[in-house]
């Protein structure tokens, strides 16, 4: 992972997935910012993992399942949101 | 003056709420006539819950945290919402949506972070007042520390999240603070225990854990990791982390040395894991269905991107970049998996240590509340830095506590101690005998 | 040229509550988004909890499919943004999949099923003010938002429409008699299908509903390609949309690289062990799979492979259906070939299945007894079938309503008499040596009769008055 280079446009590219506007000021300090971050993270290439499985949470739980019980909630779903119409939501268009 | 006159008073001095309830309702139960506030990132029915951000001005939860619930149902009345950094991203709670909150010991200096609305109500309270709290990677620890207050980190999932608006899931815990650890002992009894609303809560019941708190050490072994102790610790600080120990040792206990090497690699594992799962936790806040709105302009792509980019604070966006960095094809194995991998390791630094010893024993911060003067000059990076000393148990998902131990330079200075998974009595007992000595 | 397909299929699992919270999937009747609740809106501080009854399905469904089951399964997220999206992620599986490395035969053709896995149902978009690309703005449903979906991918084995059809088919009937969706819901089904001509570039038809509309997408798509190709245009490497109206396909996207999802564990979840005696339990009492019932019927019924191939493809309730008349009535042929025959032709006639319409066995096999008993023609009962498939009423009662039963001797000895008269030609012909002339005067018989006569009793009457009249 040592290689990897963080520039601006990858910080471009990754905020334009994330659905994040940066001007060209925040590029170069965000660019700055996060290659450092990302070096320091490359500190992990000298801890040897091989064969050691990932820890998704500290503690494993498993097979915590729900029955299949239906129940209504009493709530109105709208009731945060001004984009409503018709008991719909109102969503921007696709294209 | 009634509690809710007086917790406007600590917000004008302190900018310690985001939100305060009209009036404090109550019962009968444990927490009778106690005011109990909530960090602003657990729901409660019908009060605005930001968790500090803009993008979520005008959230109105539908529904109670299952602690909050616990907490009616035992007679609390909710007293409001505690500030808090944005989604609990920062060490200093600067990153907020909605100002500041101000040390009550000096305020040019931080409250620490996240929780630090929390902490300073606890410190300033002069009525009966719990906080709900949570932490991450330490934001329970950092501002009771900063503040000289009690605060408890549970055992991950010994409380149930149902309600909590998530920074990273795998790392979150709900916990509590109090001016005494009796105090933040009696709001854990009441808000641990399972929870059918959350898939990852533990299945054990909870525990009178006030019955723990009687300032005895006897026969607790504790280990002092050396790697807890190493270079940009304030020597001001761990002179008084060793007082705090030194006082477990007349109390009764032992006290050895202990090592855990994978310490440091605990900061990368840690940021890179909680902002992966923080990046896909705040992919849903787009303006649609709560929190900030604009006009309904543009495509979905447009549209998404402007509410997000006017709604998320400077940190989020960074994290946000960061987190869809790390779990991007390409990238996905090298950080995201190797973090966590890297966890495996962090976890079994500590299941080692508790074979040996019942207590770990650090200092909780390593510096006192720095001023926002010298806050301001520092890099992102050295702001994570400062977490070094929280990151590992929190990763691993062990209790902990944040005990005053002292002061160094006029602040307070709090003595961290872990103990194994759902030790939180022994937790309880170690600390009780450090305030009592004191 | 050959085109190469492979299929993406979601199915709306039948369970009756969502896969992450308890709303209902039952969406009859329901106001836009009724049928929700904060956790399948993702409102902040909701958490899945997943639903046990969709993992048996899933485990069910991968062994029919003949796949390989994980021994652990997690759930991800699958991160991308969308309006139809609550979280704009989707809790799906990706690391580990249910189930995967399975196969369809087809006649001796091996369809292979590459993956199986579960995942939550986006919401419904309502495009107001025109289609996909020229909608002003959506109106979101999310009543439909956390349906349990399974999602089967195949590999790219299918050579042409009518396989891709077939193969659809087919698994629909194994889902149906697993009994683990109802083909009857709107949408049970929905298809993405990758395209290409003779190594090609892909082409992705995305979200195709129904059958009918499956078909209509790949052979545009197909044809589209082709000609393409003819031209020398490269088929470039794209996402497009179908529009059932139109039955055309239109270019979403373009695709550089594979779409990049960002996949994490998702960190509510826990892993869910497949333990052997929970999957043990599951697959001993795995109902039985069409390919082995068909084998059954013409073993146990003595039935030919046709008739039986199509009373369990259409469906796991005409199986049953036919069973229980079995049960009822000592021939299954007889029965075998009414319902091929005439009352399979009725409901699609009437655009209904077994299971909506009235039609039960007691009342059917009671028509086949009319029969026997001689109370009406086998001509009467063909005429009958329609007017009960619609009504269910019990034949034994329309009949006695419209005097349908056979007529006495007495009145049928007087309408050939009758015929006999009026038709001195044919009678000449008959005498002079033409025989075939009588089932003319027998076809003017049972018109006369409306069919209320047995063809052998008018035979016998009208040869013997004719053996006896003079000439």
């Amino acid at each position: 992972m040592s290689s990897t280079v963080i520039d601006r446009d990858l910080v471009r590219r990754v905020a334009e997935a994330a659905h994040i506007k940066l001007t060209d000021e925040e590029l170069d300090k965000y660019a700055h910012q996060m290659k450092a971050i990302v070096e320091a993270f490359t500190e992990l290439d000298q801890v040897d993992t091989e064969g050691v499985e990932p820890s998704f949470h500290p503690i494993e739980l498993e097979n915590v399942l729900r029955e299949d019980e239906p129940r209504d909630w009493a709530w109105n779903p709208l009731g945060n949101t001004v984009h409503k119409e018709n008991k719909y939501f109102k969503g921007p268009r696709i294209t | 003056m009634t509690t809710i006159e007086k917790a406007h008073l600590i917000n004008e001095k302190y900018k310690a709420f985001n939100f305060i309830a009209e009036a404090l309702e109550g019962g009968e139960g444990l927490l009778s006539g106690v005011a109990v506030s909530v960090k602003d990132n657990v729901c409660v029915n019908g009060m605005q819950s930001t968790a500090g951000s803009k993008i979520l001005e005008g959230y109105i939860p539908p529904f109670d945290a299952t602690v909050v619930a616990k907490c009616r149902a035992e007679g609390a009345g909710i007293l409001g919402k505690t500030t808090q950094d944005e989604f609990g991203f920062g060490t200093f709670n600067v990153n907020t949506g909605y100002g500041v909150p101000l040390n009550p010991h000096d305020p040019e200096r931080s409250t620490g972070g996240s929780s630090g609305g929390a902490a300073v109500v606890t410190a300033v309270a002069d009525f009966p007042h719990l906080a709900i709290a949570e932490s991450t990677g330490g934001s329970i620890s950092c501002p009771a520390s900063f503040c000289g207050v009690v605060g408890i980190t549970p055992t991950y999932g010994r409380t149930s999240r149902w309600g909590l608006i998530d920074y990273a899931n795998s790392l979150d815990k709900i916990g509590c603070m109090g001016k005494t650890v009796r105090e933040a002992a009696l709001l854990l009894t009441v808000i641990s225990g399972p929870d059918k609303y959350d898939s990852t809560v533990l299945h054990e019941p909870t525990q009178d854990y006030t019955s723990y708190a009687d300032g005895c050490a006897e026969g607790l072994k504790i280990g002092v990791p050396e790697e807890y102790f190493g270079e940009g610790v304030d020597t001001g600080v761990t002179e008084k982390v060793w007082t705090g120990i030194k006082t477990l040792e007349s109390e009764g206990a032992t006290v050895t040395e202990v090592s855990m090497p994978f310490t440091k690699h605990s900061l990368s594992s840690y940021y890179i894991i909680a902002m992966a799962e923080a990046s896909t936790n705040l992919a849903k806040l787009c303006g649609l269905r709560y929190g900030l709105h604009m006009p309904l302009e543009g495509n979905f792509d447009e549209y998404f991107s402007e509410v997000r980019t006017l709604g998320f604070g400077e940190e989020a966006k960074r994290r946000i970049i960061l987190g869809t960095f790390t779990r991007m094809a390409g990238y996905r194995d090298a950080y995201y998996l190797k973090a966590l991998k890297v966890r495996t390791k962090v976890i079994e630094d500590f299941k080692r240590a508790f074979k040996h010893v019942d207590v770990l024993a650090a200092p909780t911060m390593p510096v006192v509340a720095p001023k926002f003067s010298e806050i301001a000059e520092l890099e992102p990076i050295q702001h994570y830095m400062m977490d070094i000393l929280t990151v590992a148990p929190n990763l691993a998902g062990v209790p902990m506590i944040s005990v005053p131990c002292g002061e160094h330079l006029g602040m307070p200075v709090g003595l961290h101690l872990m103990t194994d998974h759902l030790e939180e009595g022994k937790l309880v007992k170690a600390a009780s005998a450090v305030e009592g000595a004191r | 040229m050959k085109a190469t397909i492979g299929l993406e299929i979601h199915v709306h699992l039948l369970t009756d509550s969502k896969l992450f919270c308890s709303c209902r999937t039952s969406l009859m009747g329901k106001e836009p988004n009724e049928n929700t609740c904060p956790i399948c809106l993702g409102f902040p501080g909701s958490k899945p909890k997943a639903n046990k009854r969709a993992i048996d399905h899933g485990i069910v469904l991968a062994k029919a499919l003949s796949c390989s089951l994980v021994p652990e399964i997690r759930f991800s997220r699958k991160n991308y943004f969308y309006p139809d999206m609550p979280k704009n992620f989707q809790i799906t599986q990706y690391e580990v999949p249910l189930a995967m490395n399975g196969y369809v035969m087809l006649g001796n053709r091996k369809i292979r099923i590459r993956r199986v896995h579960l995942e939550e149902d986006p919401a419904k978009l309502i495009h107001v003010g025109g289609d996909i690309t020229t909608a002003r703005y959506n109106h979101i449903d999310y009543n439909r938002a956390g349906i349990p979906l399974v999602e089967i991918v195949t590999e790219p084995d299918l050579e042409d429409t009518k396989e891709a059809r077939l193969f659809l088919e087919k698994l629909s009937v194994i889902l149906d008699h697993l009994g683990v969706y109802d083909p009857t819901t709107e949408g049970a089904i929905r298809v993405d299908a990758n395209v290409s001509i003779d190594g090609g570039q892909r082409v992705e038809v995305k979200n195709i509903t129904g059958f009918r509309n499956v078909e209509k997408a790949l052979n545009y798509e197909v044809v589209r390609q082709k000609s393409m190709a003819n031209m020398g245009i490269d088929v470039s490497r794209e996402t497009r949309h179908f529009d059932a109206e139109s039955g055309t396909t239109s270019s979403l996207r373009k695709k550089e690289t594979e779409d990049d999802y960002g996949y994490i564990i998702e960190p509510d979840l826990v892993k869910i062990k497949l333990h052997s005696e929970w999957v043990d339990k599951l697959t001993e009492s795995m109902p039985e799979l069409p390919d082995h019932r068909i084998e059954r019927f013409i073993e146990q019924y003595s039935i030919g492979r046709f008739q039986a191939g199509i009373i369990v493809n259409t469906g796991l309730q005409l199986s049953l259906f036919y069973e229980e008349c079995c049960n009822l009535y000592k021939d299954p042929k007889i029965v075998v070939n009414w319902i091929v025959t005439y009352l399979l032709k009725s409901l699609n006639y009437e655009r209904l299945n077994i299971k909506e319409s009235k039609v039960k066995p007691e009342t059917f096999v009671e028509l086949l007894k009319l029969i026997d008993e001689g109370v009406i023609s086998e001509r009467t009962a063909k005429e009958l079938i329609k007017e009960y498939t619609v009504s269910g009423e019990s034949p034994r009662k329309i009949v006695k309503e419209k005097n349908l039963s056979l007529m006495s001797e007495d009145e049928l000895h007087k309408v050939v008499s009758e015929v006999i008269e009026e038709n001195p030609k044919a009678v000449n012909d008959y005498q002079s040596g033409h025989v075939k002339a009588a089932e003319y005067l027998i076809g003017q018989v049972l018109r006369k009769t409306r069919a209320r006569a047995a063809v052998d009793t008018v035979r016998k009457l009208i040869t013997d008055m004719m053996e006896s009249k003079p000439r």
